[in-house]
C-alpha cells in the first residue's frame, strides 16, 4: 500500500485527537473523583446511582419523619406521666377522705384540693406541642380539646390518630386522641360496675367487685341485688326473674353468674344495689363525681355510707383511669422503641446505599492514575514518532 | 544526422513536461481532492531508411490522473454514514452533558418534592412546611421546563443546521452542474483528453456533498455526472439542478422538512438517511423528540397523580384540595393537508397505559385507524369517536367533531408538550390537602370491643361523601347503615358507603354505634399528605410497574445508552472512514519521496537527452571539420 505524506498527517491527527480525548476524560475523572460524569460513560450505573440516591434521600426523610414522631411521642409520654402523678395524689386524697374521722370542713378542704387537681389535669390534657398543636385533640389539633364543665369536661376533638411514615410500608401513630386517653375509661372493674341505689337508707357499702368464674360467666346483663330483710337478699335480672337469693352478714361476698360483690355494713330492708356492664366514663367525670361527693357532707351513718360508696366507686374509676393511662403509655413506649429500631435500621441502610453508590460512582484512583500515565506515555510516544517520521524525506538528500 | 537532434529535442520536451507534472504533484501534495498525475509517454513513429527502422524519439500522449472510482465511491459512502453519526453524536453528547447523571437536577427536585410532602405529613398545620412544599412544586416544574427547553433549543438549532445544509447542498449542486458543462465542452475540444483539474474539482464537490447527504451518481458518456439523493430524486442532471427547499412539517410548523419543491407534498425527509442532514433528521426523530415525550410522560403522570390525590383530601379550610400542577394535556394536530375542518381533541384517560409515543390518526374508507409514529405499527382502536363513545387506545381518549374526509390525518401527541408547559399553579399554602376527607369514630357508649379504621376515600366526586353516616349494630353480627337494611358483619371487612370505605374489626355489641363524617376541622390530619408522599415509590407508569422517580432514572439510563451507542458507532465508522481515506490516498495521493525519485529520474533522463544533443552536435562538428580539411 502506498502511504502518502497527507495520509500520514491525517492519520496522525486522528490518532492524536482520540488520545487527547481519552486523556482529557481520565483527567476529568481524577479531578472530579467520579468514575463517570455523564450517563453515556456508564448508562446502567448512572440509572442505578440515581435510584440509590433516591432511596438514600427517602431513607433520610424517614429518619426526619421518625424524629418528628419521636418528639411528639416523648412530649405525650411526659404529659401522661404528669397526669398519672396528679391522679395518684387524687387517689391519696380520696383514701384520706374516706376515713370516718374527718370533719366536714376537712373534707371540704380535700374537695377544694381535688378540684384544683382536676383543673390541672384538664390543663395537662390541653397540652400543646412545639408547633402549637394540641396533643390530645385527634385530627382537630388546632382546637382546644377539653373545656371544663359542671360534669367534668367536654371533649371538642375527634377520634383521629395521625400516622407518620417511618420506613417503607411502616407507619407509627405520633399521638393518641383525647377520647382514647381520657374518655374511654371503663367504670367499675372494667367488666361490670356495682352501684348503690340513691334511695338506700342502710349503711351497706360496696367493697371489692371481682369477676369470678365460680358461679358461671358474666353474661353482660344488668342485675339488682335487693334486700328483702336486713339479712336476706335476692338477685334478680333485668326481666325481674329471680337469679339467686341468700342470707347476708356484713363482709359477705354475694356471687352469681360470674359476678362477685363484697358488701360491708348493714343494708336496710328495701335497699338495693345494681350490677351493670361497665360503661365508658371520662376521667374528668370521675374526678367531678368525687369532688361533688366530698362536698355533700352530712354526719349521719346513711350519709357516711353514701360518701363511702361514692368514694370507693371513684377509687375504682381512678384505678381504671390509671390503668388506661398505663396502657396508653406502654403503647407510646412501644412506638418509641419501634422508632429507635427503625432509625438504626435506616442508619445501616444508608451506609449500605452509600457504599453501593460509592462502589459505582467513586473513582478507583490507583487504576485511574495508572491509566493516566499510560495514556500520557502513549501520547508522548505518538508525538515523538511523528516528528521522527516527518524528518524522513528524500528531498533532504537531493 | 538530423535524427539525433529531433530525437533529443523530443526527449527534452517530454522530460521537461514530466518534470512539470512531478512539480505539479509536489505543489498539490496537500490540495484536497487532488489526484496524482503522471505523463503517458509513447514512442514516436519510426523512420525507415530502407533497411532498418530507427526510432524517432518520444511523444507525450497524455497526462492521466490516478483515480479509482471504487475507492472514491467507498469513501463517499463511508463519509455519508460518518456524517450522519457525527451529527447525531453532536446532539447525544449535548444531551448527555445537559442531563448528566441527574437529569439536569430533575431527580433531586422530585425527591425534594416528595420529601416536602412527608414534612407536611409530619406537621400538617405548619404553614412553613406547606410553603416549602409549594416551593418544591415550583422547583419540580422549573426542572421539567428547563430540561425540555434545552431539548427544544436543540431542535431549533437542528432547524438552523438543516437550512444551512440544504443551502450548501444547493450550492454544490449548482457548481457540479456548471462543472458538468465545462467538462463536456473541454473533453470535446481536447479530442477526448480528460480535463483532470475539472474532474478533481467535481469529485471533491461530490465528496463534500456526500458528507451532507447520501447520494448516488451515474456518469454519462459525454463525461457529465448525474447526482441523485434519497430514493433517486435527481439533484443534478447534466447541466440542470433541482434545488431542495425546507418546508414546515405538516403537523408541526416549527419543525422543518426537506422537499424537492415548495409543495409540502414532495417531502423527501424520510428517504434522507445519512450524511449530516440525515443525522440532523434522525437526531430530531430518534433522540430529541422521544426524550421530550418521555419527560412529558413523567410530567403528565406527576401532575395527574398529585392533583387527583389533592382532590381526595381536605385543605386547612375544609375545602377539597386544589390542583398543584397544570399541564396542557395531550395534543391533537390536524394535518395542514386536511381538506375539511374536522378537529380532534384528545385527553389522557389512564396514565398507567400512557406511552411516550406519538401517533397518527387517519381516516380512510369510513373508519379511523391509529399508527404509532416511532415504528409505524398499527394500534387497535375501540369506540367510534363521539363524545359518548370516544376512540380509545393506549390510555388515550379521542373525540372528533365535524365530518371527516378520506385521507384526513391527525398527529396525536399525548405527552410532547407536557414537560415544557408543566406549571405549579397553587400559590396558597392553606390549599394543600393534607387531611383525609372523612373521619370515623366509635361512640363512647359502645359496650362491645370493636374499633373502626380511619376511613379512606374511594370516590371524591360522590356528592354525599361528607354527609354524616351512622353504622349501628343491630346485633353482635349485623349492622345497619343510616337505619337501612341489616347487613352481616365480617370482622375487618370493608364497609363502603357514599364514596368512602372503613373497616370495623373486633367484637361489637348490639347497639354499638360508629360514625363516619366529614373531616372538616380535622386540620391535624395528615392521611392525604401521607398518601401523596407515598406516591414517590408507587407504580404509576407502565401499567403500574414504574414509579415516577423510577421513570426519571430510566430516562437517564436510556439517554446515556443512546449516547454511548452513538459514540461507539461513530468511533467504529471513523475507523472505517480512515481506512477508506487510506485507500483513496493509496491510489491518488502524492508521495513526496516517490515524486523526489521521479524528479531525479526525469532529471537524469533530461541530462542524458541533453548529452545526446551535445554528442550529436560534436558529431556534426567533426563531420564539418573533416569536410573543411578535405576542401581547404
Amino acid at each position: 500500500m502506498r502511504v502518502t505524506q497527507a495520509l500520514n498527517q491525517f492519520q496522525f491527527l486522528a490518532q492524536i485527537h482520540t488520545l487527547e480525548a481519552n486523556l482529557s476524560q481520565t483527567q476529568n475523572q481524577i479531578s472530579s473523583n467520579q468514575a463517570f460524569t455523564t450517563a453515556s460513560q456508564n448508562p446502567t450505573a448512572a440509572g442505578s446511582v440515581n435510584n440509590y440516591n433516591q432511596a438514600l434521600a427517602q431513607s433520610q426523610q424517614y429518619v426526619t419523619n421518625s424524629n418528628s414522631a419521636q418528639t411528639r411521642l416523648s412530649t405525650e409520654d411526659s404529659t401522661l406521666s404528669h397526669i398519672q402523678l396528679q391522679l395518684q395524689s387524687l387517689r391519696d386524697l380520696a383514701l384520706q377522705a374516706n376515713t370516718s374521722t374527718l370533719s366536714a370542713q376537712d373534707r371540704s378542704a380535700i374537695a377544694t384540693q381535688a378540684a384544683q387537681i382536676q383543673a390541672s389535669i384538664v390543663g395537662l390534657a390541653n397540652t400543646q406541642d412545639g408547633n402549637g398543636e394540641y396533643l390530645f385533640g385527634g385530627f382537630s389539633s388546632q382546637a382546644q380539646p377539653f373545656t371544663q364543665s359542671v360534669s367534668g369536661a367536654t371533649y371538642n376533638g375527634d377520634q383521629g390518630q395521625r400516622q407518620v411514615q417511618i420506613a417503607a410500608g411502616q407507619t407509627v401513630a405520633d399521638g393518641d386522641n383525647g377520647d382514647t386517653v381520657f374518655n374511654q375509661v371503663p367504670t367499675g372493674n372494667g367488666t361490670f360496675a356495682a352501684a348503690p341505689a340513691a334511695t338506700n337508707t342502710g349503711t351497706g357499702v360496696l367493697g371489692a367487685t371481682t369477676v369470678s368464674a365460680a358461679a358461671g360467666n358474666y353474661d353482660g346483663g344488668t342485675y339488682s341485688i335487693s334486700f328483702t330483710a336486713p339479712g336476706t337478699y335476692e338477685v334478680r335480672d333485668s326481666a325481674n326473674a329471680l337469679v339467686t337469693s341468700g342470707s347476708y352478714t356484713p363482709g359477705d361476698s354475694i356471687s352469681f353468674r360470674g359476678v362477685q360483690v363484697t358488701l360491708n355494713g348493714q343494708p336496710a330492708s328495701g335497699d338495693s344495689f345494681s350490677v351493670a356492664p361497665s360503661t365508658n366514663q371520662s376521667l374528668f367525670a370521675t374526678v367531678q363525681n368525687l369532688v361533688t361527693a366530698l362536698r355533700v357532707g352530712g354526719s349521719t351513718s346513711q350519709a357516711t355510707a353514701q360518701l363511702n360508696n361514692a368514694v370507693s366507686a371513684s377509687l375504682n374509676n381512678i384505678d381504671q383511669a390509671l390503668d388506661n393511662l398505663s396502657t396508653v403509655r406502654a403503647s407510646v413506649g412501644a412506638r418509641l422503641n419501634t422508632i429507635t429500631t427503625q432509625q438504626s435500621v435506616a442508619g445501616t441502610q444508608q451506609i449500605q446505599l452509600q457504599t453501593s453508590i460509592s462502589s459505582l460512582q467513586s473513582l478507583d484512583y490507583a487504576s485511574a492514575l495508572t491509566t493516566l500515565t499510560q495514556q500520557n506515555t502513549t501520547l508522548s510516544a505518538a508525538l515523538q514518532a511523528y516528528t521522527i517520521t516527518q524528518g524522513l524525506s528524500l528531498f533532504k538528500f537531493l | 544526422m538530423s535524427n539525433v537532434f529531433g530525437i533529443s529535442v523530443s526527449a527534452l520536451r517530454a522530460f521537461q513536461a514530466a518534470i512539470n507534472v512531478v512539480s505539479n504533484n509536489v505543489a498539490n501534495a496537500s490540495t484536497p481532492g487532488y489526484d496524482r498525475e503522471s505523463v503517458t509517454l509513447t514512442e514516436a513513429a519510426p523512420q525507415s531508411n530502407g533497411t532498418a527502422s530507427v526510432g524517432a524519439g518520444v511523444a507525450i500522449t497524455g497526462i492521466s490522473r490516478a483515480y479509482s472510482h471504487a475507492a472514491a465511491n467507498q469513501l463517499n459512502t463511508s463519509q455519508s454514514t460518518l456524517g450522519q453519526l457525527t451529527a447525531l453524536q453532536n446532539y447525544t453528547t449535548q444531551i448527555d452533558n445537559l442531563f448528566g447523571t441527574t437529569a439536569g437536577g430533575l431527580s433531586s427536585s422530585l425527591q425534594g418534592f416528595y420529601s416536602a410532602w412527608s414534612n407536611v405529613a409530619n406537621n400538617p398545620t405548619s404553614t412553613a412546611s406547606r410553603q416549602a412544599l409549594l416551593g418544591q412544586a415550583q422547583s419540580v416544574a422549573t426542572s421539567f421546563q428547563n430540561a425540555s427547553a434545552q431539548l427544544n433549543a436543540l431542535n431549533t438549532d437542528g432547524n438552523g443546521r438543516i437550512s444551512a445544509d440544504v443551502a450548501q447542498i444547493n450550492s454544490i449542486a449548482t457548481q457540479v452542474s456548471a462543472l458538468n458543462k465545462q467538462i463536456v465542452v473541454s473533453t470535446g475540444q481536447n479530442g477526448g483528453q480528460q480535463p483532470n483539474e475539472l474532474l478533481d474539482q467535481r469529485d471533491q464537490l461530490l465528496s463534500n456533498l456526500s458528507q451532507l447527504v447520501n447520494v448516488t451518481t451515474t456518469t454519462d458518456s459525454n463525461g457529465a455526472l448525474n447526482v441523485f439523493i434519497g430514493n433517486g430524486q435527481p439533484l443534478v442532471l447534466q447541466g440542470q439542478t433541482t434545488a431542495l427547499t425546507t418546508v414546515p412539517n405538516q403537523f408541526n410548523a416549527s419543525q422543518l422538512e426537506i422537499s424537492t419543491s415548495a409543495l409540502s407534498g414532495n417531502v423527501i425527509s424520510g428517504s434522507i438517511t445519512s450524511g449530516d442532514l440525515g443525522g440532523l433528521l434522525s437526531a430530531r426523530a430518534e433522540v430529541i423528540n422521544p426524550a421530550l415525550n418521555q419527560l412529558g410522560q413523567v410530567a403528565t403522570a406527576l401532575s395527574q397523580t398529585v392533583n387527583s390525590q389533592q382532590a381526595q383530601g381536605l385543605d386547612l379550610k375544609g375545602q377539597f384540595g386544589a390542583a398543584i400542577f397544570s399541564t396542557p394535556g395531550a395534543r391533537a394536530v390536524s394535518s395542514s393537508r386536511n381538506v375539511d375542518a374536522t378537529t380532534a381533541s384528545v385527553s389522557v384517560a389512564d396514565v398507567g397505559t400512557l406511552t411516550a409515543d406519538d401517533y397518527v390518526l387517519s381516516y380512510n374508507a369510513g373508519a379511523y385507524s391509529l399508527t404509532r409514529s416511532s415504528d409505524g405499527s398499527s394500534v387497535a382502536l375501540s369506540g367510534s369517536g363521539t363524545v359518548a363513545s370516544p376512540l380509545t387506545a393506549d390510555g388515550l381518549s379521542i373525540v372528533l367533531s365535524g365530518t371527516p374526509a378520506a385521507g384526513d390525518q391527525f398527529l396525536i401527541q399525548p405527552t410532547a408538550t407536557a414537560a415544557s408547559s408543566l406549571k405549579a399553579v397553587l400559590t396558597d399554602p392553606t390549599k394543600i390537602a393534607a387531611a383525609g376527607a372523612v373521619q370515623s369514630s366509635a361512640s363512647n357508649a359502645n359496650t362491645g370491643h370493636a374499633s373502626i379504621s380511619a376511613g379512606s376515600v374511594l370516590d371524591a366526586s360522590n356528592p354525599n361523601l361528607l354527609t354524616t353516616a351512622t353504622i349501628q349494630f343491630t346485633s353482635a353480627t349485623t349492622y345497619s347503615v343510616n337505619g337501612g337494611a341489616n347487613v352481616g358483619y365480617t370482622d375487618g371487612g370493608n364497609i363502603a358507603v357514599n364514596g368512602w370505605e372503613v373497616q370495623i374489626s373486633g367484637a361489637p355489641a348490639n347497639g354499638d354505634v360508629f360514625t363516619v363524617k366529614s373531616n372538616v376541622g380535622g386540620t391535624g390530619d395528615n392521611r392525604n399528605a401521607l398518601a401523596a408522599a407515598n406516591q414517590q415509590t408507587a407504580g404509576v407508569l407502565g401499567g403500574g410497574t414504574t414509579s415516577i422517580t423510577g421513570a426519571v432514572s430510566a430516562i437517564i439510563t436510556g439517554l446515556g445508552s443512546q449516547a454511548q451507542q452513538i459514540n461507539t458507532a461513530q468511533t467504529a465508522q471513523t475507523a472505517i472512514n480512515n481506512q477508506a481515506v487510506a485507500n483513496v490516498q493509496s491510489v491518488s495521493g502524492v508521495n513526496l519521496d516517490e515524486e523526489a525519485a521521479s524528479l531525479l529520474q526525469w532529471q537524469q533522463a533530461y541530462q542524458a537527452a541533453a548529452q545526446a544533443l551535445t554528442i550529436g552536435n560534436s558529431l556534426f562538428t567533426t563531420l564539418i571539420n573533416s569536410v573543411n580539411g578535405t576542401y581547404s
